[in-house]
């Protein structure tokens, strides 16, 4: 594996699927995205990464309730692992003693 | 559907939930956006899911989808094909000739099977024939039908949409003294250009053929008189037995290659009904029951079924002509004939294009030799690979031994033989777009390189690639990976009895192919050269033969010209005879009438074909009188007599020559004749057709041939004599000639090409056959070197050697032949009823064709033979 880095996309999701806490799966992922990030994304993008986070270690999933409008098949709910909320915490420092180094945004920023 | 593709993508473990989201998706969409957008986004999603193809696939243990191994096994691949580089070398080689040849073949074949489907129509295109009785006996079975017959259709049978009439003519075309006799001019209905897929360029498809003295001409023809192609408006003059200044129309784009029917000029119908006017006004062009020179076509609606239309027909006709049958005796029927079958399945009088006919029987041949040729190919392929897989087996055993399981060993098998296929197929490719030209000029065939771009013909190779390489890769791969690795580790080779009689068997097949195709071309070529050796009976050299002139002044003045023109031409030194006549031999016949004795009942009529003569014919040709007289110009009277030849004279009930002089005959109906000689049969066309009863009226101006007899091995001098002595009697005249002999084996074009081709295929399979020997001799000797080593060493010298060597493979080839023989003779005698004079098989046939596979197949592994022979018996001793 190419280590703990993770995409912009990917962090993204990562990100979506902690603010929604319990009520994180594809679809609501998928129009989260939408309102917070103006993101459009095909669907299939959004389980090829919610999958791969999971493989990962990111997220852990479980099965939910099945609805009348799924068909009656279920819904898989995702939440952050310690591990994901880690990553996320360290992308997020990363870039921040990034911007750190940036004189001008420095200055802005105090 | 798009579940379907999603079943394919996601692993069961996940399906579940991901079908959930995007029906869930789809429920909102319906709601918001409606039935159909929802339906295309879940379809646009599932379609986008591929992209998660191998999602969580990975972490299953599986045993041939990963990619490293691939990589691998294509490396190996190629480690072993540099390896050995002449094994590499010929395995391709063999299966890209192979493929090669199959590939040329099959486009020829699809050529020939696409006339005439361009007509958007085809599928309800019809061509009209023309079939007379006389009781039991089909006297007239022709391409061309009577005029009456299209309107008729058209009038009684609700099935038939639209017809079109065309009516071959030549003639000479001028425009400002530029002239050319043209050949292909048609006299088409209006609704020609409607129902064929022939578009116009320029002009109005309404109008284009409706107004007399119109003419629509292609755009090479505007090219030719013009220069440019928007040529409507102006005028062309044509001269024939119509003469008239024609307008131009309308342009269409060249008649396809592909067509049964060509035309470079077509001409109004109503031109050639102000030609045939009659007194009350009608036009025999319209109503005659009787002149066959019209093909006709007609477009049925959708669905119509011919064989019951042809049935209702007949009663129809009876209702209109029945009477006609009833007092003269005779009966038409005019059945319909799909116009895609006319290239390949016809061979009636009067086809459009008769020398381009196909053969529908040869057609189908040359597909079997296609597929016999990639089976032979492959079959190679099988075998080499085989062989090579002794020094595969320590590859095999290590492989085995590290954990490889026996289906990981057959999928690399596969994938060599994949990648080599692939090679082969590639070569093969590249061959056929080099020597495309070159198999043009071999075969006389017109293939382009356009079939490149066709996707059904990639399809096609597709197909084939995967088929031949799955087929060809699955024998040898099961082979290698159920080698047991501890024996091959050991190095003891473990032989498989069957493995090597299956092995057997199939260089049997390929020789006994080879043998097949060798004996089949030297019957071809025998026949071919039967042929032309035969006795025609009238002598061809150095006979110079020009088309007589169609523009001159006055007819009246024409006979007087001629006569001039023909004493000129006599005065030459270089030219020993000359004479004039309406046709040549080599030439089909289309002057019919009816004949019988004067004396007989009308049901005695029989048809004969005229050709119209001067008194300088039978000289010239050197036909045989086997009894009477030639015409003699001192004999005023001659027009009343005639000659006639033997299938005439037999044709007319009479014993022997000399009882058929001074019998009265009567031509047509009207014209009484006297015979007053009787000549030999001669071929007045090929050995393909049998001999007809000819009778030769004498007709001093006939001129549409003006044979001339040289003397002189200079032709060319000859050849520009003539011209202006041509010139100078009928100026504006163009000067066009042949020579008698070529124009007579034009007719064997069709045999040329088919040897050609044939020899051609004889030799890839030989070649690829050798290949496959080849291969099996350096397996089996390998596998008694051992064998070999003690018999030298105990005394055995090389010649010995190599005779045991060659002995195994002699049996086989042996074998091979006598399996063939049946084959070829069967095929070959078919072949040959073809023919009116042929040859019959002879054994030399055989022998020579047993005789030349020995001697190739002993060369292409002697040199093998030889050198194992050769090695010193102390290495092959310590081979272990």
């Amino acid at each position: 594996m190419k280590g703990n880095n993770l995409g912009e996309f990917e962090e993204l999701i990562l990100l979506t699927v902690a603010s929604l806490e319990t009520e994180a799966y594809a679809v609501s992922v998928k129009e989260e995205l939408e309102k917070r990030a103006n993101r459009k994304a095909n669907i299939s993008a959004i389980h090829s990464s919610l999958y791969r986070l999971e493989d990962k270690g990111f997220l852990i999933s479980e099965f939910g309730g099945a609805t009348q409008k799924r068909g009656g098949k279920k819904k898989r709910y995702f939440q952050v692992t310690n591990t994901g909320f880690a990553v996320l915490k360290e992308a997020k420092e990363l870039k921040e003693n990034f911007y750190k180094t940036i004189p001008q945004l420095a200055i802005i920023t105090i | 559907m798009a579940e379907k593709l999603l079943r394919l993508i996601y692993d069961d473990e996940l399906l579940d939930d991901i079908l959930g989201d995007l029906q869930e998706m789809f429920q909102d969409r319906v709601e918001s956006k409606g039935l159909v957008k929802a339906r295309l986004h879940y379809f646009k999603d599932a379609f986008l899911s591929i992209r998660n193809y191998d999602l969580r696939r990975k972490r299953k243990v599986r045993y041939n989808n990963s990619i490293p191994m691939l990589k691998n096994y294509i490396k190996t691949t190629f480690r072993t094909l540099s390896k050995n580089r002449v094994y590499s070398a010929l395995n391709i080689f063999g299966l890209a000739l192979g493929i090669a040849a199959c590939l040329f073949i099959s486009q020829y074949v699809s050529y020939e099977y696409s006339y005439d489907k361009f007509h958007s129509n085809h599928e309800n295109l019809y061509r009209v024939k023309y079939m007379v009785y006389r009781g039991e006996d089909l006297q007239i079975n022709c391409a061309a039908a009577v005029p009456r017959v299209g309107p008729f259709m058209k009038e009684n049978m609700p099935e038939v949409v639209d017809f079109a009439r065309a009516y071959p003519m030549s003639g000479v075309i001028e425009r400002d003294n530029i002239q050319f006799r043209e050949n292909r001019i048609q006299i088409a209905d209006p609704a020609f250009l409607k129902i064929f897929d022939y578009p116009l360029i320029h002009g109005d498809l309404e109008t284009a053929l409706s107004e007399p003295n119109t003419v629509v001409i292609t755009e090479s023809i505007a090219n030719k008189y013009f220069g440019r192609t928007d040529v409507v408006g102006e005028t062309l003059n044509l001269y024939t037995w119509i003469e008239k200044t024609l307008e131009i129309t309308g342009v269409t784009a060249d008649v396809p290659e592909n067509s049964h029917l060509k035309y470079n000029f077509l001409i109004s119908y109503e031109t050639l009904n102000n030609q045939t006017r009659n007194d009350d006004g009608t036009a025999s062009s319209e109503t005659a029951w009787g002149w066959y020179d019209f093909n006709t076509y007609v477009l049925l609606e959708d669905g119509a079924d011919p064989k019951a239309f042809d049935e209702k027909f007949e009663e129809v006709l009876y209702a209109e002509r029945g009477e006609d049958f009833e007092k003269y005796n005779f009966r038409s029927d005019f059945p319909l004939q799909p116009i895609t079958d006319i290239h390949l399945y016809s061979n009636l009088l009067q086809e459009s294009e008769p020398a381009e006919q196909g053969d529908g029987d040869t057609v189908f041949f040359l597909a079997i030799i296609a597929a016999f040729i990639l089976i032979i190919a492959w079959i190679n392929y099988i075998n080499l690979s085989t062989a090579k897989s002794l020094e595969r087996a320590k590859e095999v055993g290590v492989r085995k031994s590290m954990g490889a399981y026996k289906r990981q060993l057959v999928n690399q098998f596969l994938t060599e033989s994949f990648v080599l296929n692939f090679l082969a197929l590639s070569l093969a490719v590249i061959l056929v777009v080099i020597t495309t030209p070159f198999f043009n000029q071999l075969i006389d065939a017109d293939l382009s390189r356009a079939f490149f771009l066709e996707p059904n013909f990639w399809l096609a190779v597709l197909g084939v690639y995967v088929l031949g390489s799955f087929l060809s890769g699955l024998y040898p791969a099961f082979i290698l990976s159920s080698f047991r690795p501890i024996q091959v580790l050991k190095g003891k080779m473990t032989t498989n009895k069957s493995g090597i009689l299956l092995r057997r068997a199939l260089v049997v097949f390929q020789f006994a192919a080879s043998v097949t195709l060798i004996a089949g071309t030297i019957i071809v070529y025998q026949q071919l050269s039967h042929m032309k050796k035969l006795d025609v009976g009238f002598d061809m050299t150095d006979t110079m033969v020009m088309r007589g002139p169609e523009v001159f002044a006055v007819d009246s003045l024409f006979g007087n010209a001629l006569n001039a023109f023909e004493n000129e031409l006599k005065s030459n030194p270089n030219i020993e005879a000359v004479t004039n006549s309406s046709n040549v031999p080599g030439d089909e016949i289309f002057w019919t009438r009816g004949m019988r004795k004067q004396e007989d009942t009308r049901e005695k009529n029989f048809t004969v074909y005229l050709v119209g003569v001067d008194q300088d014919y039978f000289p010239t040709y050197d036909i045989e009188f086997l009894a009477g007289r030639n015409y003699d110009k001192s004999f005023t009277t001659d027009t009343a007599n005639v000659i006639i030849n033997k299938a005439t004279m037999e044709y007319l009930n009479i014993q022997t020559p000399d009882e058929a002089i001074g019998q009265r005959v009567l031509i047509g109906g009207r014209d009484k004749r006297t015979i007053i000689g009787v000549v030999d049969n001669y071929r007045q066309q090929s050995v393909k057709n049998s001999i007809n009863p000819l009778v030769f009226p004498l007709t001093e101006n006939s001129a549409s041939f003006i044979s001339v007899k040289l003397n002189t091995d200079d032709f060319q001098a000859a050849y520009e004599e003539s011209k202006a002595t041509f010139d100078q009697f009928f100026p504006g005249n163009p000067f066009d000639t042949f020579f008698l002999d070529e124009f007579y084996n034009k007719q064997y074009a069709n045999e040329q090409n088919f040897s050609r081709a044939f020899t051609l295929f004889a030799f890839f399979a030989i070649i690829v056959a050798c290949l496959g020997l080849f291969g099996l001799t350096s397996f089996t000797a390998l596998q008694r070197t051992k064998e070999i080593g003690i018999r030298k060493v105990l005394g055995a010298d090389i010649s010995q050697i190599v005779m045991i060597l060659s002995k195994e493979f002699l049996i086989l080839v042996a074998i091979a032949n006598v399996i063939s023989w049946p084959i070829v003779y069967f095929l070959m005698d078919g072949w040959l009823d073809n023919f009116t004079s042929r040859i019959t098989i002879g054994v030399s046939v055989f022998l020579i064709a047993a005789i030349m596979v020995v001697i190739i197949a002993l060369i292409a592994v002697g040199n093998k033979t030889l050198s194992i022979a050769k090695t010193n018996p102390v290495k092959a001793l310590r081979y272990e």
